[in-house]
């Protein structure tokens, strides 16, 4: 199923697809390890919105809502 | 970074924010640190020498960065320091290999000589992960070592490689970076699945929503008991009875061969109350002056920075970030602003150095004003602690409510107000590890003399102003000019003055003035916040001028006058209707 990071359910894994957003954004993610082919592990969201932290590569990294939002991801790691 | 004709070898050492950079140079440069801004922030370097082949080295610590390609301060900062570096060593976190790698491979396209150093090597076998490090090195075309700088392994071999360091001869698309960075590490990297180690549960713990929160509240309020605890113990136990055994009976004497009074005598020991030297509120350069920045101040800024630096290097402050930010974005703040305000409670001039790793002119700006007006920094909290103590709570908590609820309002004040963005979070989150003490130390020793080097020249200086002004009856005159303002309105006796006049330049000194007043708690409550709220003192005015350009500073100081009399008049109006 497609979806963005932070509508993921703690503790689920996806494969990350597309990256929206400007060169910037990218650029930031990218220095992160974050990029398409990547697959990442939701951690939690913290309360009132606040930033979401993933597992990548067993590292984490938080982010804001916006950021995640902007992140699409493919939630069944067998499709291809 | 400093230019000069220096011609020695400049070794810089450069890696991705969190890889133990700065353990691979305190091994590296042992006990020849040369200089270091105000260390513990993201955007400052360390320097220091080695001795590399048979002279010696410059070993420059570079801020961390994860690329090349500007993306954040840090980074130009970075990148410009390269253009001077004779040899980089690339330090590469083992237990993250293909992120490390974006900088290692945009290095190797350089034209100049890489050493990559493999640190973590102990974590990455903890964590399952094997590199070969030989089929490594053949791959990128320049020497690696592994390393574990916490230990003390690989670094005797780190050095005897660097003169094997060679230019990485790499060339690429920046399309097919990734692919290439993907194949090396294919090529040489083994893991091996193994179960969450308590760190592992620690770290999903202390980002957990609810857990989470109430972690913190407990590391920030067992922090802040440690501080009280070492604060007093230090003053009790070593600075009091250094003062009142061994330079009381020397000042003494000098008193009695001075005749107990007269100009010098004035200036250097002050006047005496009761007969008696007294070190808070005798006021002369050899009692007042020695006493408040080594007994009153200096043993917490000492239990402070520990407890500060003990929280940055098991890597608890990226998690404080994460937990705090939503709070912060109302401020129009990014999370890892909790950093200088932190900071800013040792010390508000390396607090304010630190908004530097704050991204936008906006953050900037509402960062350093909230800082200078609501964040009190340790020489004062430790005078305001003294005057209060007798009170308890019931003296420190409207303080500091109020400067928290000042530091909220105006923040969300500041940020409807002020045009631009504030930058979305986004940040890594380092593993938790255990302080490396020597590093840690080191640091710690660095912020104390700092602290020593800035605050006795100023408090000398304060003091000595202070009675100047006194014997050429200014205060007095000022007295009268500013009565309006200080009796009517903030409820102090004019006595106050010059308090406020000193506030400009020391804000323990300031607090120490208030003492002979005989301030009632009320007006001990009103004073305290507006000396720490009306204006920053002059070394924080210096740096913030530096940070903020000439018409920020101005807005802001016109920002830290209003509020802070504003506040303190209707601080005397609230407190006297609860019958104080």
């Amino acid at each position: 199923m497609r979806t963005t990071v932070d509508k993921l359910s703690a503790g689920q894994q996806a494969r990350v697809v597309a990256l929206e957003g400007g060169r910037g954004m990218q650029a930031r993610l990218e220095s992160m390890g974050v990029r398409p082919g990547k697959t990442v592990e939701k951690v939690s969201s913290q309360l009132m919105a606040g930033p979401i932290t993933i597992l990548m590569d067993g590292r984490q990294v938080a982010m804001g809502r916006g950021i995640a939002r902007r992140i699409e991801v493919e939630t069944d790691l067998k499709k291809a | 970074m400093p230019e000069s004709n220096d011609t020695s070898q400049r070794v810089l050492l450069v890696g991705n924010p969190n890889v133990g950079k700065s353990a691979v140079f305190s091994r590296l440069t042992g006990a020849h640190v040369i200089a270091s801004n105000y260390p513990g922030t993201t955007v400052e370097f360390s320097e220091g020498r080695m001795k590399l082949d048979d002279s010696w080295a410059r070993v420059i610590d570079v801020p961390g960065t994860y690329t090349l390609e500007p993306v954040s301060r840090a980074e130009e900062v970075a990148l410009e320091m390269l253009d001077h570096g004779d040899v980089i060593v690339n330090v590469v976190d083992a237990t993250n290999l293909e992120r490390n790698l974006n900088l290692t491979v945009q290095l190797l396209r350089m034209d100049k000589p890489v050493v990559v150093a493999l640190n973590m090597w102990d974590e990455a076998l903890e964590h399952g992960v094997d590199i070969d490090v030989e089929e490594l090195e053949r791959r990128l075309g320049v020497p690696v070592v592994p390393t574990c700088a916490i230990s003390g392994e690989g670094i005797q071999k780190l050095r005897l490689r660097l003169s094997d360091a060679r230019p990485g001869n790499w060339d690429f698309e920046d399309d097919s970076k990734w692919c290439r960075i993907g194949e090396v590490v294919e090529g040489v990297q083994r893991v091996t699945h193994r179960h969450p180690t308590i760190k592992d549960r620690l770290s999903h713990l202390t980002v957990h929503p609810v857990l989470g929160l109430i972690f913190g509240a407990l590391v920030l309020f067992a922090s802040f008991e440690a501080v009280r605890f070492i604060g007093e113990g230090l003053i009790g136990y070593v600075m009091e009875p250094l003062f009142n055994n061994l330079w009381l009976p020397v000042v003494q004497r000098m008193s009695e061969a001075l005749g107990a009074g007269g100009f010098i005598h004035d200036i250097l020991i002050g006047q005496l109350v009761e007969g008696q030297i007294d070190f808070e509120m005798s006021f002369g350069l050899l009692t007042t002056a020695l006493y408040i920045p080594l007994a009153a101040v200096l043993p917490y800024v000492v239990a402070f920075y520990l407890a500060l630096s003990v929280l940055e290097d098991i890597g608890y402050l990226p998690r404080l970030g994460v937990l705090v930010d939503n709070v912060m974005h109302r401020v129009g703040l990014h999370g890892l602003s909790i950093v200088p305000m932190m900071l800013g409670l040792g010390c508000n001039v390396p607090g304010t150095m630190a908004t530097r790793i704050v991204e936008t002119r906006k953050e900037r700006f509402i960062a350093c004003t909230l800082l200078a007006i609501s964040v009190p920094c340790m020489a004062q909290i430790a005078m305001v602690a003294g005057l209060l103590g007798e009170h308890g709570a019931l003296g420190f908590l409207p303080v500091f409510a109020t400067l928290f609820l000042l530091w909220v309002v105006l923040g969300v004040i500041l940020n409807k107000f002020t045009k631009g963005d504030t930058p979305e979070f986004l940040a890594d989150i380092p593993p938790y590890r255990m302080p490396y003490w020597p590093t840690l130390l080191k640091k710690l020793w660095m912020r104390i003399r700092t602290f020593l080097k800035e605050a006795i020249p100023y408090v000398l200086l304060g003091v000595l102003l202070v009675n100047i002004m006194f014997s050429l009856g200014v205060i007095d005159a000022l007295e009268v000019v500013f009565k309006p303002v200080v009796t009517n309105l903030l409820g102090l006796p004019p006595g106050a003055v010059g308090a406020l006049i000193v506030g400009f330049l020391r804000k323990d000194v300031a607090v120490g003035m208030l003492a002979p007043l005989g301030l009632n708690l009320r007006q001990l409550i009103v004073a305290s916040v507006v000396l720490t709220a009306y204006f920053p003192c002059a070394a924080t005015f210096v740096m913030m001028f530096r940070e903020l350009g000439f018409r920020d500073m101005l807005k802001a100081s016109a920002i830290m006058i209003v509020v802070a009399f504003t506040t303190g008049g209707l601080l005397n109006v609230v407190l006297r209707a609860f019958g104080m």
